[in-house]
């Protein structure tokens, strides 16, 4: 089927099967390698883009469901001032280590910022309580999101 | 050596260049911006996809693999099995028990029989659902009872015991004799699983008739080289593998890695074509080894002066279907078995099985986790026996330099346990917050962990590593180790070392990503053996090198070689401030002048003697350790337990990077969370039920804990890079008991099980266990 | 493995459009996916031809009118738990809407989705039970009201016919002098399954309980009203040794799973399920009483 939606701010058409899923478009057909393939059950949020900037797990998300609306990943954010400070402060404070939940992990903590631009740290980890990392203990995760809400 | 002196010179600098500090590490850019590349991320379309025939039954003999249904379907390339392996069909680690595809039995549920290829997944999901494998069950072990039983099915040729150790030391009956409290308790671990992010993967591309590179997720690139040889039948310097960054390993892909790989590269070979083998999460979750399961008897006497007289150990260690890392887990559970502490009198007997089950493999922490929650746990409850509180029993019989391990090795240097205990217990508050609280339905306690964890291999078996540096011609330098970055750091560790030495910047360096063709072997990455030995090998050759551009400055600079300063990657004489030349300009006369612009380092500790008779000896070149409390509330109507805070402590010999070692403490705490409280692998007649992250549950971001500031040790290791210890692992082990025994504290049920799940531990208040 | 079955996906921009491709033979709606695609994903789902109700915007919608709340079955989770409208006058359901899962989650997942989907556990059903939601079915043939409770007809099953798809949950709103509040037990403190949930909305009559209705999730093949719970409390003067009363009850009056490997034991979800009533019993009652 013919899908049009917007991709990084960028206007996109494409012809996909009825059961092929967001991410694997992403990643396979597009060449969007950021976004990342962990369970494709919705549990890790690896694969986590914004749609209609609210994260979403994109393995969930069927391609023909994203006709009309905007995709956003780590890619088309890369300039965005709130993620400059965002990825910034990740940096300084020790929030990245195998680096494969922090694609997903930054989308989800971008979304609250700009939803939330001063969260409490119990809001902060409620944000991302759909991103699993198993490497960081997420000590370091939560504190660069308060330090970069600090910053905003 | 004179890199001895060396190092007591640099050890000996008041001030260090970039050791010590913490940086920005060089390869979060990347990962943030979402341009790292994993493996999954170089597979390019056109690739062939491989996947698995896995075994239906736990145990069982083939009769016969039908591949002509599966061979038909469309899009389908091939099927192999065991018949069409090219070299060896064998790739056991420890023991050659592991057919790398079964074709005369199959020992587990998930053993693989055949791999598919295929153009698309779609193609492969069907073919692998269309070959048919006829089986003629055989009776399963499924438990050690079960396989130890008197006329049970031998699971391998030679029976159900894969490796057997021991310790004898002094005279344990003597030593209860003399106990005034001895308490005797059995401990059990179940299977858990690593659970990282990234599942298990490698992407492989022929290159001419003879030649295979292979891209994967790994923690032992020349591990994955030796065994791809041996299933093709190839020398090694016919294999190139490269490691790509790693989503996480935890050891768990340092079983995976040669297996994985092994299967993409015979599959590319044979096809002529590249192709990939991805794991979903439901393989990583059911078949890929896990954390051994492990039966611990612990019979302890105390005397009445809190200290311990004797320890008798019985450890069962339940291998699954494969040997694989038996031998090293087991022997580390048996020279460990007494914690860290001193025991005059010690007995252990270990035993490792097989059973039709996944097998066990390398996890954080190996079997040190299990053995450290029994005897840790233990440890309280001889406290609570004798009235003495349980920082002062440990602080009575903890190791300290002149004293003793479970193997008899003397410590001589470098032992902080005893600095990491009074630290934790200091920081918490120990004697105040002991007083138990109770509010309404909650109840809080606090618990101690402790751990000591031998760094590299076991027992005397000889260790190395290797690494080498590279000065190009602009002043850029390039560090080479296959010491693998799984998310850890340590390559970077490496750099800060080499940085140090040679007196560059940070940002001089690029840190190449491990590639057999063209590194040095530093051997794996685990046994919290990366930066203690990767790193010192990083320094043997950072030393070389320094000498080399010493050698052309003190020509530049017609001054003695002693009078040259390297810093800032600027080379200048300590005695004449206009005698300065960037590394630029000093690189460049190296190349004109022929001088060796590149170095080599190696690194291997010194000998180690080991008595396989009586177990003792010098089990390893050094030791890590730690110390955590742990405050916890419960809530008792509903048995579930919240982490307050956690005060960890560890001895880390020298920080070289304190926010990677803080990376280090903070992950493992979550993960020891999930480990005491959450984690099981379970099974139902040998097939895994919970085989995906929805019931394999793991800590989320809502179960983290307050951290209090990690309390750093450094008691440095006299043979390494700044006397650096390896900090992954000591973390894991010890907040694992210091859960537990929060939990006993809060509540007088001591738990000889993990994980200690809500339900778990209502039932228990519920009985009354105490 | 994992892959998603070969489907005809079928993209209707209104109701009318979308209740005339529900006709075809084993079509079944997608909404967030969030259970369908696993359950696909899995095999455990043999449907074909999916209607995709993403652009069927008129199904998506929180509102009140003459007595009534009103919420299209398109409603994701995160807008019942950002909802003034809900967090003001039916906290429990808004309460119950952010434990669901995650953000990417409730980002995607419907109420419509999750009470169809029909998991003995859902955790937007115990509470719009407890509200005495009703469920409106419709198709090219018509459209039915019937009680939420008639709606589950089994584990994952549900009593739409073939044609059908829920389109409204709907509730009278809670008056003045009612509260309710939802409990839930998860096995980790964040993005979890509920092993049990309970649901209480009480209103009181100066001390007296003159309306009460409770369900529990996960302790019986459906979500399901504790009618014996409510019974014992309708019109009674409610304090501490009442609640304990009913709450203790509960262990004999809920029926949980015996399978061998459940998520929690049926012994553990007995127990648990007096914990959770008398919690969410009391918490209710609080607000009952602060909202005179």
């Amino acid at each position: 089927m013919n899908v049009k939606f917007v991709l990084n701010g960028k206007d996109i058409e494409v012809e996909a099967p009825g059961n092929r899923a967001l991410l694997d478009l992403l990643r396979d057909d597009l060449g969007v390698k950021s976004v990342k393939k962990g369970c494709e059950n919705g549990e890790c949020g690896a694969c986590t883009v914004l749609l209609d900037g609210a994260p979403v797990t994109s393995c969930l998300v069927l391609v023909p469901q994203v006709e009309g609306r905007a995709v956003t990943t780590v890619d088309g954010l890369e300039d965005d001032p709130f993620m400059v400070k965002l990825r910034q402060a990740f940096l300084e404070d020790g929030a990245i280590q195998c680096g494969f939940c922090t694609p997903g992990m930054l989308i989800s903590s971008y979304a609250l910022l700009k939803e939330n631009p001063k969260p409490t740290a119990d809001e902060v980890k409620k944000a991302i309580e759909g991103n699993l990392c198993r490497c960081t203990g997420y000590v370091a995760i939560i504190k660069a999101i308060l330090h970069a809400s600090e910053m905003i | 050596m004179e890199y001895d002196k060396i190092l007591e010179d640099l050890l000996g600098r008041k001030e260090f260049l970039v050791v010590g500090k913490s940086i920005i590490r060089t390869d979060a850019l990347d990962k943030a911006l979402g341009r790292a590349r994993f493996t999954s991320d170089y597979i390019q379309p056109g690739t062939v996809v491989v996947k698995e025939v896995y075994s239906t039954h736990p145990h069982a003999l083939i009769k016969r693999v039908d591949t002509s249904a599966a061979l038909k379907v469309p899009g389908v390339l091939a099927v192999y099995t065991g018949a069409d392996v090219p070299g060896m069909n064998q790739i056991g680690y420890a023991i050659p028990d592991q057919p790398f595809l079964c074709d005369e039995k199959v020992h587990f549920i998930g053993d693989p029989i055949a791999i598919v290829c295929a153009e698309d997944e779609y193609a492969a999901q069907e073919a692998r659902d269309a070959v048919v494998v006829d089986y003629d069950p055989l009776p399963a072990n499924l438990t050690i009872d079960e396989t130890l039983a008197k006329g049970a099915v031998h699971i391998h040729e030679g029976g159900n015991i894969a490796i057997e150790s021991r310790i004898r030391k002094g005279d344990v009956e003597k030593g209860f004799s003399e106990a005034k409290v001895e308490i005797e308790e059995t401990y059990e671990t179940p299977y858990q699983d690593h659970a990282y992010i990234e599942p298990d993967v490698a992407y492989a591309v022929p290159e001419g008739a003879g030649k295979v590179t292979v891209i994967g997720a790994m923690q032992s690139p020349f591990l994955v080289r030796e065994k791809v040889a041996d299933v093709l039948g190839w020398k090694l310097n016919q294999v190139r593998v490269i490691q790509a960054l790693t989503g996480g390993a935890f050891g768990g892909k340092d079983d995976t890695g040669p297996l994985v790989s092994a299967k993409a590269a015979m599959a590319a070979v044979k096809l002529g074509r590249p192709a990939a083998l991805v794991y979903d999460r439901f393989e990583v979750t059911a078949y890929t080894p896990k954390r051994f399961p492990s039966r611990i008897h612990l019979r302890t006497g105390v005397d009445k002066d809190g200290m311990l007289t004797a320890t008798k150990v019985d450890i069962k260690l339940d291998c699954g279907a494969f040997a694989n890392r038996a031998p090293y887990w087991l022997w580390r559970q048996t020279v460990h078995a007494t914690g860290p502490y001193e025991v005059p009198n010690v007995h252990v007997d270990g035993t490792a099985v097989y059973t039709n089950k996944v097998f066990g493999g390398s996890y954080r922490g190996f079997g040190d986790l299990a053995v450290h929650f029994a005897v840790d746990s233990h440890m309280d409850r001889l406290a609570n026996e004798l009235g003495m509180d349980p920082v002062e029993l440990r602080l009575r019989n903890v190791l300290t330099v002149g004293k003793r391990t479970a193997s008899d090795q003397l410590l001589d240097h470098s032992v902080g346990i005893e600095e990491c205990i009074r630290g934790v217990a200091e920081a918490s508050d120990w004697a105040k917050i002991r007083e138990p609280r109770r509010n309404g339905s909650k109840v809080r306690g606090v618990g101690i962990g402790t751990a000591h964890h031998g760094i590299s291999t076991s027992r005397g078996a000889p260790d190395w590593s290797a690494a080498s540096v590279i000065l190009n011609e602009d002043g850029s330098f390039t560090y080479r180790t296959s010491i693998c970055e799984l998310g850890q750091g340590t390559p970077i560790g490496h750099a800060k070392i080499v940085a140090e030495i040679v007196g560059a910047k940070m940002e001089a360096f690029h840190i190449e990503i491990p590639d057999t063709d063209t590194m040095a072997n530093a051997r794996p990455t685990h046994g919290s053996r990366g930066l203690t030995l990767g790193g010192t090998a990083a320094a043997d050759a950072a030393l070389k090198l320094r000498g080399q551009m010493v050698n052309i400055a003190a020509i530049l600079f017609e001054c003695e070689k002693d009078r040259v300063d390297l810093r800032d990657s600027v080379a200048s004489c300590k005695d004449d401030a206009s005698k300065t030349i960037s590394f630029k300009e000093l690189a460049r006369e190296m190349y004109i002048r022929g001088a060796n612009p590149a170095a080599y380092g190696f690194f291997t500790p010194p000998r180690r003697f080991f008595d396989p008779e009586t177990g003792l000896g010098v089990s390893y070149p050094a030791y890590t350790f730690a110390a955590t409390a742990c405050e916890v509330e419960v809530d008792l109507e509903t048995g579930q337990v919240e982490i307050l805070k956690i005060w960890p402590a560890m001895d880390v010999g020298k920080a070289i990077d304190p926010l990677l070692i803080d990376g280090q403490i903070h992950g493992a705490i979550s993960h020891g969370i999930g480990i005491a409280l959450m984690e099981s692998i379970r099974l139902d007649a040998g097939e895994v039920v919970n085989p995906n992250l929805t019931d394999y549950v793991i800590p989320s971001s809502m179960d983290t804990p307050e951290v209090a500031e990690s309390i750093l040790v450094e008691k440095p290791y006299r043979h390494s890079a700044f006397g650096a210890k390896g900090v992954g692992e000591p973390a894991i082990i010890s907040i694992v008991p210091a859960i537990s025994n929060a939990i006993y504290h809060a509540t007088g049920v001591s738990f000889n099980t993990i994980p200690i799940t809500a339900e778990r531990l209502h039932a228990a208040l519920r009985r009354g266990d105490r | 493995m994992n892959l998603i079955p070969d489907l005809e996906v079928h993209r209707p921009v209104s109701l009318g459009e979308a209740l005339k491709q529900m006709e075809a033979p084993g079509a079944k709606p997608l909404a967030g996916g969030t259970d369908l695609i696993i359950d696909l994903r899995e095999g455990a789902c043999e449907a074909r031809t999916l209607v995709d109700l993403t652009r069927v915007k008129e199904l998506d919608y929180i509102r009140e009118s003459e007595g009534m709340i009103r919420i299209g079955a398109m409603t994701h989770h995160t807008d019942l738990m950002t909802s003034g409208l809900i967090k003001t006058k039916a906290p429990v359901l808004s309460e119950a809407a952010s434990l669901v899962g995650s953000v990417q989650i409730r980002n995607l997942g419907t109420v419509g989705g999750n009470i169809c989907n029909a998991s003995p556990g859902a955790d937007t059903a115990t509470p719009l039970l407890a509200l005495g939601a009703e469920a409106t079915l419709s198709s090219s043939g018509g459209v039915r009201t019937i009680p939420l409770g008639e709606f589950f007809a089994g584990p994952k099953r549900t009593s739409l016919d073939t044609g059908e798809l829920l389109t409204e949950l709907s509730f009278p709103t809670p008056p003045t002098g009612s509260g309710g509040a939802f409990q839930k037990l998860g096995r980790r403190k964040g993005c979890t399954l509920s092993l049990i949930n309970i649901a209480a909305c009480v209103e009181l009559d100066g001390d007296t309980c003159s309306e009460v209705r409770v369900a529990v999730g996960a302790c019986a093949p459906t979500p399901v009203r504790i009618t014996d719970v409510e019974e014992m409390l309708k019109g009674k003067k409610v304090d501490e040794a009442v609640i304990d009363e009913v709450s203790s009850a509960c262990y004999g009056l809920v029926q949980p799973s015996q399978r061998a490997h459940s998520r929690a034991s049926e012994e553990y979800r007995r127990e648990m399920s007096c914990v959770l009533m008398r919690r969410a019993l009391t918490t209710a009652l609080e607000r009952a009483r602060g909202n005179k």
